[in-house]
């Protein structure tokens, strides 16, 4: 299920505690799942603070927005700067869906010209990707095949049992 | 002044500080990612900076931020300056602006410079700063024979604006 949720940046927040706004917002997504730990998580979006913080004082994740891929979560998260940053009717409680996911991965945005800057720190980090992240209808078209699976082999069945 | 009007007061030039911190900062990496310069130690030293200079906007003692790059034949250049130009009050209709578009357009014309090239940031005060953690004394590099670009006003917020030239 695609959501967005925006993030109020400055002058309401420090890119750094935007940043931690973020964290905040995808581990508390994800922590929800039995398979997943919040301290992973955090620890890997830790990771990633340095290059995220930049991205949010750069103004990129106004334009550019990070992406958690999280099946059957599809999140994308942008901040909101300037005025817009002081009125923003925010919600930044856990997105639904979170306690079923098993894989999660977080695509950060590589704009120009900080690009290579992003990649070059988190190359080899898990759970964390600077590639074009999958198009949501890629995956929903996918597990709407796979259900559509199912529910012909359950169809199958029941015929067979009825015979 | 009623004590309601000062608790407002305050509140504005906070977020004035840090409106105007993030636009620096922000463009200092943006600048030296450009620039193909190493900013490890920018992100690293982030959170330190960031306080740094938002304390000393608000307190209104901060002067200018001034990027230097240091090159590896010991030339300083490029140069650029953030002047901050306080109000002395904050102004009613001021909102929180950033000519973002303006500056990417500018940024790409930025002469390149060698690879190894290293940077400084320094600060430089109209009246003496509060202490921060992280920073200390030192002095600017000559800008002697450099030639000045204005780009004009960067960003704008209640209580003060901030502005860029580039020297070369």
């Amino acid at each position: 299920m695609q959501r967005h949720r925006q993030v109020a940046a400055a002058p309401h927040r420090k890119a750094s505690e935007t940043w931690e706004a973020i964290e905040k917002l995808v581990t508390s997504t994800l922590e929800r799942s039995p398979r997943i730990t919040g301290k992973d998580v955090a620890a890997a979006l830790k990771a990633a603070s340095p290059v995220g913080i930049m991205l949010v004082a750069g103004g990129h994740l106004d334009k550019h927005p990070v992406v958690v891929v999280a099946d059957p979560v599809y999140l994308t998260i942008s901040t909101v700067s300037g005025d817009a940053a002081l009125s923003l009717d925010e919600d930044l409680g856990p997105v639904p869906g979170g306690t079923t996911v098993t894989e999660w991965t977080v695509y950060l945005p590589t704009p120009d010209p900080v690009g290579d800057a992003v990649r070059s720190a988190i190359t080899g980090a898990a759970h964390l990707s600077a590639d074009e992240p999958p198009g949501e209808s890629t995956t929903k078209a996918a597990r709407l095949s796979e259900g559509s699976v199912l529910d012909l082999d359950a169809l199958a069945n029941r015929a067979r049992e009825s015979k | 002044m009623s004590p309601t009007s000062t608790s407002t007061s305050t509140y504005t030039r906070t977020k004035t500080a840090v409106y105007l911190t993030d636009v620096v900062m922000g463009t200092i990496a943006d600048i030296l990612a450009e620039l193909k310069i190493d900013i490890t130690s920018l992100y690293r030293d982030w959170k330190q900076d960031e306080s740094a200079i938002a304390a000393w906007i608000e307190e209104e003692s901060l002067l200018q931020v001034v990027l230097e790059c240091h090159q590896p034949n010991g030339t300083t250049a490029p140069i650029i300056e953030f002047p901050v130009a306080y109000r002395s009050s904050g102004e009613g209709d001021a909102t929180f602006t950033a000519d973002r578009a303006s500056l990417a357009r500018y940024r790409a014309k930025l002469v390149r410079v060698p690879a190894g090239t290293t940077y400084g940031i320094i600060c430089t005060f109209k009246v003496t700063p509060t202490p921060q953690p992280g920073w200390g004394p030192g002095h600017r590099a000559s800008t002697e024979g450099l030639k000045s670009l204005t780009f004009g006003t960067l960003a704008s917020a209640p209580h003060a604006a901030l502005a860029l030239r580039y020297l070369r």
